[in-house]
């Protein structure tokens, strides 16, 4: 038994630093001793959880789940769970971009954010920082000649978000979205959709799966959601 | 819905499908609730916040799930008790010291007794596992209970318990196997590693 083994219940309990969990990855591939025992040693990590009373979540809780994620599509609310969620439990904040996430989620409702000095601020807060490693402006053109946005690309760890801001946009109809897409050599990938609030305002994360890069930012104004290639014309691109 | 897979539900969520959500919710709230409530020492209002950011991440960062990673249920367990520990931890953080103050000594090892107390619980699963905590020492619970359940790292605990990290991480690994050999003695369910 090597020194590294003594790192296996470490990294069942998931408190290596990513350094340490790549050589033991690596360290793991080798040694037959920690391949035996970590799946038993796991399975009894988890068993860990089943330590608690079953009891049943209140009838009224889905609702209240459901309202927190899917708010976005409601007009009006009385008051805005998301942004209650972030004064009262993320201050400081250390969920990284789960809070990032959750900032760009209510971004939709949240009015006159804003969203640099919220990142900013979430840099310095967080255990694990996020960096904005690029940042790019989106100019409008066609109907959408008077809109701005600002693009931010950030990294935690090795993963990348890319955040849009976007302001000034004309309203659309009810099927209509603006989309966005990843320019990469000519080939388009879909990067999520915004619909303004009333003034106009948009903002939008989209969690980049590993290895995609882009080029340019582009903004089609789409008849309707969820296209997998433009249908509609282009109204902002990256200057 | 009803009949599709776990792991074809999540595939259905990635792809913006409201009512797959729906669906796991169903399946699985009672299990992520009963586990928030403990992770919180049974705050409804923490656990609510706790339950809807497990759904939220669900919905937005569109993470995947395969049979191969193993049972659905511990996959989002693992998720659950990664948030419930964010918000966890930013309160032990909030007090600015790791030194845990003596009422809340007295609530773990309150909990512990009664814990004990505990008539037997109709939960097989649960009720080996409380066997198997009898099996251990004081130390060795309280180390289980400090690093599953209350989210403190090893060095923390290291500096709680007044003792070199190699000694809490030396205790880690005989708890560890402790536990996993008492589980698999009494049930045969966990695999007997070598
Ligand atoms: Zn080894």
């Amino acid at each position: 038994m090597e020194n590294k083994c003594e790192n296996l219940s470490l990294y069942i309990i998931d408190q290596l630093s990513e350094h340490e969990k790549e050589q033991f990855k690596r360290h793991l591939k080798t040694c037959a001793h920690c391949q035996n025992e970590l799946e038993s040693l796991q399975d009894t990590w988890q068993t860990l959880s089943y330590d608690m009373e079953e009891v049943d979540a209140p009838e009224s809780l889905k609702m209240e789940v459901m309202d927190f994620i899917f708010k976005e599509d409601e007009k009006e609310s009385p008051h805005n769970p998301i942004k209650l969620f972030l004064t009262k439990h993320f201050s400081p904040l250390s969920a990284g971009i789960t809070a990032i996430l959750i900032i760009g989620f209510a971004g939709l409702l949240w009015y006159n954010l804003h969203l640099k000095d919220t990142i900013t601020a979430l840099e310095e807060q967080m255990a694990s920082p996020a960096q904005i490693v690029r940042t790019f402006n989106l100019k409008g053109q066609d109907i959408a000649s008077s809109a701005n946005g600002t693009a931010y690309l950030l990294q935690e760890g090795h993963d990348n978000s890319l955040i849009i801001e976007l302001n000034n946009m004309p309203g659309i109809k009810d099927d209509e979205v603006y989309q966005v897409w990843l320019l990469n050599n000519g080939n388009r990938q879909n990067a999520g959709t915004i619909k303004p609030d009333q003034n106009g305002n948009g903002l939008i994360t989209y969690r980049m799966p590993k290895d995609q890069s882009f080029d340019d930012i582009g903004i089609t104004l789409e008849p309707n959601p969820n296209n997998t290639q433009p249908k509609g014309r282009k109204v902002m691109g990256t200057t | 819905m009803k009949n599709k897979s776990d792991e074809e539900l999540v595939k259905l969520i990635v792809q913006n499908h409201r009512p797959a959500l729906e669906e796991l919710y169903d399946r699985y709230i009672n299990l992520i609730y009963s586990f928030s409530l403990k992770m919180t020492k049974g705050d409804t209002e923490k656990t609510k916040e706790i339950v809807q950011l497990v759904f939220l991440r669900l919905w937005t960062t569109k993470r995947t799930y395969s049979a191969s990673q193993g049972k659905f249920a511990n996959w989002i367990l693992t998720i659950t008790r990664n948030i419930a520990i964010d918000l966890i931890r930013k309160e032990h953080k909030h007090k600015g010291t790791v030194q845990l103050d003596h009422d809340e000594w007295e609530k773990i090892q309150g909990q512990q007794s009664e814990n004990v107390l505990q008539e037997v619980s109709s939960n097989l699963l649960k009720q080996q596992i409380q066997e198997a905590k009898h099996q251990l020492s004081e130390p060795q619970k309280r180390l289980i209970n400090l690093l599953y359940w209350e989210g403190y790292s090893l060095s923390e605990i290291a500096k709680l318990e007044e003792k070199p990290l190699g000694t809490i991480k030396s205790r880690l690994n005989q708890t560890l196997k402790k536990l996993r050999n008492y589980f698999s003695e009494e049930t045969g369910g966990v695999r007997h590693g070598k």
